[in-house]
């Protein structure tokens, strides 16, 4: 069992989100760094559905409450932990998430992942919609099972061999697929939209990362069409923004641009003032 | 139609005609194409997670052959709203009417469900009169209470959560859209979580005063 003393900048449970229900408005939510969740979760031998903490740029503080094995990947912000590794951690012990680092989020598993109310199938929280609630300072979260489903032989095993995120500094390249309205756009605003820097805004959140930079000519609002995260949308003002995992399921704006599904949990971890260049796949 | 890639995360099928939207209503409640999981609409388009354009068109080729059945016999739901939104009189006045004829023509019409999207549950519903149509507010609000009644564009709706929006409030509906007890469920069923469903048919009716 684990108790919060200090939420930090955010942390909330996530899992590896809710499938299906996207054609009635619900977006998949889940976990921003699949990866990086997984890669928790599998260092303690759980099931990659298991809920985890997600801790969001610093200040968070936990204190275990038991003797419990702890799994941390993503963002390095615990100095006496590194991300990628499991160990043992004594009851009393507090975790303290205030290392700068690169990236904006940390995960955090533990055996059998954290006992969590489902909806839709997952324990995601997704505030906006009603879907779990907001963790506070005193909260108690409790792990599923007390030790984790693998030998500790297994576990030292899978964090030697298991590759860790590779998370960008404050400078990273995307390359893009083209938008389902590329060609709404005139051939100067996607030559301009390519040949700029973009800064990732202070004003992003799980919801949509926002990109400041040039200004980016912008043609007409389309039937509202369906939306995934990863689809880079030009709303009026000419400043892109990126839908991420808690973005809306279809939207009105014009899509310029795709990641790669692959690429999306590197943008996740892309913290605010990181700064962004793409190019066109072929 | 138009058949195209969406990143590498699925197809698009979009510039729909309500023919073509209609045959692949049904065509998806009978079966995806292969490898994908999982279907989205639009306004006048469908994604098809997961999927490849080749397969997409193959499985397309079998939706010509299939004939739309007639609409299913289903009951029209009697949505009760309390006719006190904040914007009736803006409405009103914008389009040139009384308050009371506002009410008239958006209590009139029997609506179709066109899609859900935005919130989960919350419903756009075609055959907005339209004398009723108006473009969205300039100012979005912040927080507008689920079970809100509005309209927006060619659009009439229901904000199923809490949530920002900038359509024009109207009333209130006692009606709970996102019902998040039945989506605790071990295996939720969608009927259950959900008061509406694409394609059904709802009128508004005047809540009756006291």
């Amino acid at each position: 069992m684990i108790e919060i003393l200090s939420i930090g900048s955010g942390l909330s449970l996530q899992d590896a989100g809710r499938s299906g229900w996207r054609r009635f408005g619900v977006p998949s939510g889940g976990a921003m760094d699949r990866r990086s969740m997984t890669l928790a979760n599998t260092l303690l031998g759980n099931s990659t559905q298991a809920p985890v903490l997600e801790i969001a740029r610093l200040g968070v503080q936990v204190r275990v409450l038991s003797d419990a094995w702890i799994a941390l990947a993503g963002a390095d912000f615990c100095s006496l932990f590194k991300a990628g590794t499991a160990r043992l951690v004594l009851a009393g012990e507090v975790l303290v998430f205030d290392q700068r680092a690169s990236g904006l989020y940390a995960y955090l598993a533990v055996p059998g992942g954290f006992r969590a109310e489902h909806w839709l199938g997952s324990a995601s929280t997704d505030l906006r919609n009603g879907m779990g609630c907001a963790l506070r300072r005193g909260d108690r979260l409790e792990s599923l099972r007390a030790t984790p489903n693998i030998t500790t032989e297994g576990v030292a095993r899978r964090v030697a061999i298991e590759p860790t995120d590779q998370i960008c500094e404050n400078r990273a390249h995307f390359e893009l697929y083209r938008g389902t309205q590329y060609e709404a756009f005139s051939a100067a605003t996607r030559e301009k939209f390519v040949r700029s820097e973009w800064t990732i805004s202070k004003r992003s959140d799980r919801t949509g990362y926002r990109l400041e930079g040039n200004s980016l000519a912008v043609p007409a609002s389309i039937p509202s069409e369906p939306v995934l995260p990863g689809s880079v949308q030009v709303p009026g003002n000419g400043q892109p923004i990126i839908t991420m995992r808690d973005g809306p399921t279809v939207g009105g704006y014009a899509k310029i641009a795709f990641l790669k599904a692959d690429d999306l949990d590197r943008m996740a971890q892309c913290a605010p003032g990181c700064l962004l260049s793409f190019s066109w796949l072929d | 139609m138009k058949c195209r890639i969406y990143g590498d995360r699925g197809v698009l099928l979009s510039s729909l005609s309500e023919a073509e939207r209609s045959r692949l209503l049904h065509r998806v409640e009978s079966g995806l194409p292969p490898a994908c999981d999982e279907y989205v609409l639009g306004y006048d388009s469908i994604l098809l997670i997961g999927a490849q354009t080749i397969a997409v068109q193959e499985w397309l080729e079998q939706t010509n052959g299939t004939e739309v059945r007639a609409i299913k016999p289903s009951g029209c739901r009697i949505i009760e709203v309390d006719y006190t939104g904040a914007d009736l009189d803006s409405v009103a006045q914008a389009c040139n009417l009384t308050v009371t004829e506002v009410i008239e023509l958006h209590s009139a019409p029997v609506y179709t469900v066109r899609m859900m999207g935005f919130s989960p549950g919350f419903p756009y519903l075609d055959g907005l009169d339209p004398r009723l149509h108006l473009d969205r507010r300039s100012s979005p609000r912040d927080h507008i209470l689920p079970g809100t009644v509005a309209i927006g564009g060619a659009h009439a709706g229901i904000y199923s959560v809490a949530s920002p929006g900038g359509w024009h409030l109207l009333g209130h509906t006692e009606l709970n859209l996102f019902n998040l007890d039945a989506a605790r469920d071990l295996d939720p069923d969608p009927a259950q979580v959900f008061a509406l469903s694409v394609g059904q048919r709802i009128r508004f009716q005047p809540m009756s005063t006291p």
